[in-house]
């Protein structure tokens, strides 16, 4: 699993970076415990189901492109309420006994630190969303008979 | 083997008949036995009659439509020829050419026609004598204008119509005859055109020697539809619909001495009403005569596809074949015909009302926006892009070829809906309940065109349907044949 988590935590500490070396114990959690695989499943399979239910399940053969924005905008929504649930748990629901007292240590700043985790990973992983929405789309359309117009 | 088959439509009634079998072929009816060819030929001396001219238009939409479609397999798939594209090997559409024109009738009356008027008065001292000629026609029938044809007096078409058979076109189609063809004529008994022309034609047909294969014209199967009254006009005055029957009953003996009793035609059809028909607007002829369409003219249309099933079957003596519905009814829809039609006619009827429903109310919905009428899909194989898009919809071939013959079988349908005994099977639809077309059947699910639309969608890419040539119509037309076949038959709304 450790590969996996290799793969996708440079994206959020790396690209976005997010990590911070002050408050390593979260993101070691994060990677311990597959944080980083579950987020990136969910920018990964999320737009995955969406999109092929939208362009092989939905049969609305009058698509437009406002249809294809609002099919996006609900996957994002989904997938970054999805990502803040995650990182939520992940952190403060965490068995990692270090970073629950890290957490509990006001001092320490963590607890503040930790708090802006969960909405940083959920527009990160909506960012990603939304490329992957299009990249999907360039594919899935090619094969769709109904909405193969869309998103032009 | 390809065999033709020629239909000889004499007068009015003819005209209507192969109107209303035109527009079967359109919908996807077949002829059977290898009939490939459809050679319409229509004999009214009445060239404004506004019932010709509607069929002549009909027939050219036809003809320009199928040729637009490449290897038409549903709708449109019967080819439908003129005598003159037969004998010149051309594919130059001229509606003219399926009418038999008659020389000597334009501006002229009947007794100029027959020379009557230059006839002398005087019995006593000159070789020919007009009271002759009187005892035969009466003042009205010599000053009778042949514009408008004979006004219900087959004594004058009897005349008329002889010159025919020697005309240039009558010698056409007989070079044009082969064996296995085959003639089938529509008369109808009451009128004045089609009681002289069907036993002048049968005689010439069985009898001419002097016509190019003679011997193969002979030897052919000829069958035919006789129409006993059906309609009645709401004046009477030179043409009288009161004596629509007595004319029929002699005409009819005529037929049984002449043409029944000695064999002369394989198979005769007979059809007819009496009681609740409708009063035509009164007409002699010309562009006033117009009437509407008729169930019975239907039942002709299906005595065609019956005498091409059936032609394997004939003997040598005569068969008499009556038309009849199952159950007595003003308003006839498709459960009221007997098995074998509604399972002929039904199916194709149907796809074809969606398809001419479905242009007129649900495309304008769909155009540019559903992707079967899309052309400018981007980032996708050429190929997945429609032809079918707006600058087809807004061509000038899909105005006045398709959309201008689509509007005659709504027509149709409507006027025989109308009609007395009406003929209504479909209910008005719009876009929201375009599946409940069948009367008395309700489909289950979706009813809009959204269906419809589906089904193109999944089936715009269909290689089938394409044309590797340009054929303008040929992906619409294909197209609309698969999809309305698909959706009516997943809803258990075709008969087979």
């Amino acid at each position: 699993m450790d590969f996996i988590s290799n793969i996708f935590a440079p994206i959020y500490e790396t690209w976005f970076q997010l990590s911070n070396n002050q408050f390593s114990l979260i993101f070691d959690t994060l990677f311990k415990d597959d944080g980083y695989i579950m987020f990136g499943l969910s920018f990964i399979i999320i737009p995955l189901i969406s999109w092929l239910l939208f362009y092989y399940v939905w049969k609305y053969p009058y698509g437009k492109l406002w249809h294809w924005l609002v099919w996006l905008l609900i996957t994002f929504i989904f997938v970054v309420g999805l990502t803040y649930g995650i990182a939520n748990n992940e952190i403060f629901v965490s068995d990692n006994q270090a970073l629950i007292d890290a957490l509990a240590d006001s001092e320490s700043g963590y607890e503040q630190f930790a708090k802006t985790l969960p909405l940083k990973y959920a527009l990160i992983n909506g960012i990603l969303t939304i490329g992957i929405s299009f990249i999907y789309s360039l594919i899935l359309k090619q094969f769709s008979k109904i909405q193969i117009h869309l998103p032009f | 083997m390809a065999k033709k088959l020629y239909i000889f439509g004499i007068g009015g009634t003819g005209s209507r008949v192969l109107k209303a079998f035109t527009m079967l072929l359109a919908s996807g009816c077949k002829l059977k036995n290898d009939f490939d060819t459809v050679i319409p030929i229509i004999i009214d001396p009445d060239t404004s009659n506004g019932d010709l001219n509607r069929t002549k238009d009909i027939l050219r939409l036809y003809q320009e439509i199928r040729n637009q479609i490449q290897q038409p397999d549903d709708f449109y798939k019967q080819e439908i020829k003129t005598i003159n594209e037969l004998a010149n090997n051309s594919s130059g559409i001229n509606p003219e050419y399926f009418q038999f024109k008659l020389e000597g009738v334009e501006q002229s009356t009947f007794g100029q026609y027959i020379g009557f008027d230059s006839q002398s008065d005087d019995f006593k001292n000159s070789k020919d004598d007009k009271n002759f000629i009187r005892l035969l026609y009466s003042d009205s029938n010599l000053k009778s204008d042949l514009n408008v044809g004979f006004k219900g007096n087959p004594n004058m078409g009897s005349i008329v119509l002889n010159q025919f058979t020697d005309s240039g076109n009558f010698k056409k189609f007989a070079q044009t005859f082969n064996d296995g063809d085959a003639v089938f004529i529509i008369n109808s008994i009451f009128g004045g055109t089609g009681a002289a022309g069907f036993p002048l034609l049968l005689k010439n047909l069985r009898g001419n020697h002097q016509l190019p294969n003679h011997a193969k014209i002979k030897s052919s199967q000829i069958g035919g539809i006789t129409y006993l009254p059906y309609f009645a006009l709401n004046r009477q005055a030179e043409v009288n619909s009161g004596s629509f029957e007595e004319k029929a009953k002699i005409a009819l003996d005529y037929y049984n001495r002449t043409i029944i009793g000695k064999n002369q035609i394989n198979t005769l059809y007979f059809v007819g009403n009496k009681g609740n028909t409708k009063h035509f607007e009164y007409s002699v002829g010309g562009k006033e005569q117009k009437n509407d369409a008729h169930f019975l003219e239907l039942a002709g249309a299906l005595a065609i596809l019956d005498f091409t099933k059936n032609i394997d079957k004939t003997t040598n003596t005569t068969q008499i074949k009556e038309f009849g519905i199952e159950n007595t009814t003003e308003n006839i829809s498709f459960n009221d015909l007997n098995i074998e039609n509604n399972k002929e006619i039904s199916s194709p009827l149907t796809k074809f009302k969606l398809y001419t429903e479905y242009l007129k109310k649900g495309l304008p919905i769909s155009l540019n926006v559903s992707r079967w009428t899309k052309s400018n899909i981007k980032l996708v194989k050429e190929s997945k892009n429609s032809i079918l898009d707006e600058n087809y919809f807004n061509s000038s071939e899909y105005k006045i070829q398709i959309e201008a013959f689509n509007n005659h079988f709504e027509d149709w349908l409507k006027e025989m809906g109308e009609n007395k005994p009406a003929f209504n099977p479909y209910n008005i639809v719009d876009w929201d309940n375009a599946l409940n077309l069948l009367k008395g059947n309700e489909p289950k699910g979706n009813k809009t065109f959204k269906v419809l639309d589906i089904e193109n969608c999944k089936l715009i890419d269909d290689i089938s349907i394409k044309s590797s040539i340009e054929k303008k119509h040929t992906t619409l037309i294909k197209l609309f044949g698969k999809s309305t076949e698909n959706v009516l038959k997943k809803r258990n709304l075709l008969i087979r």
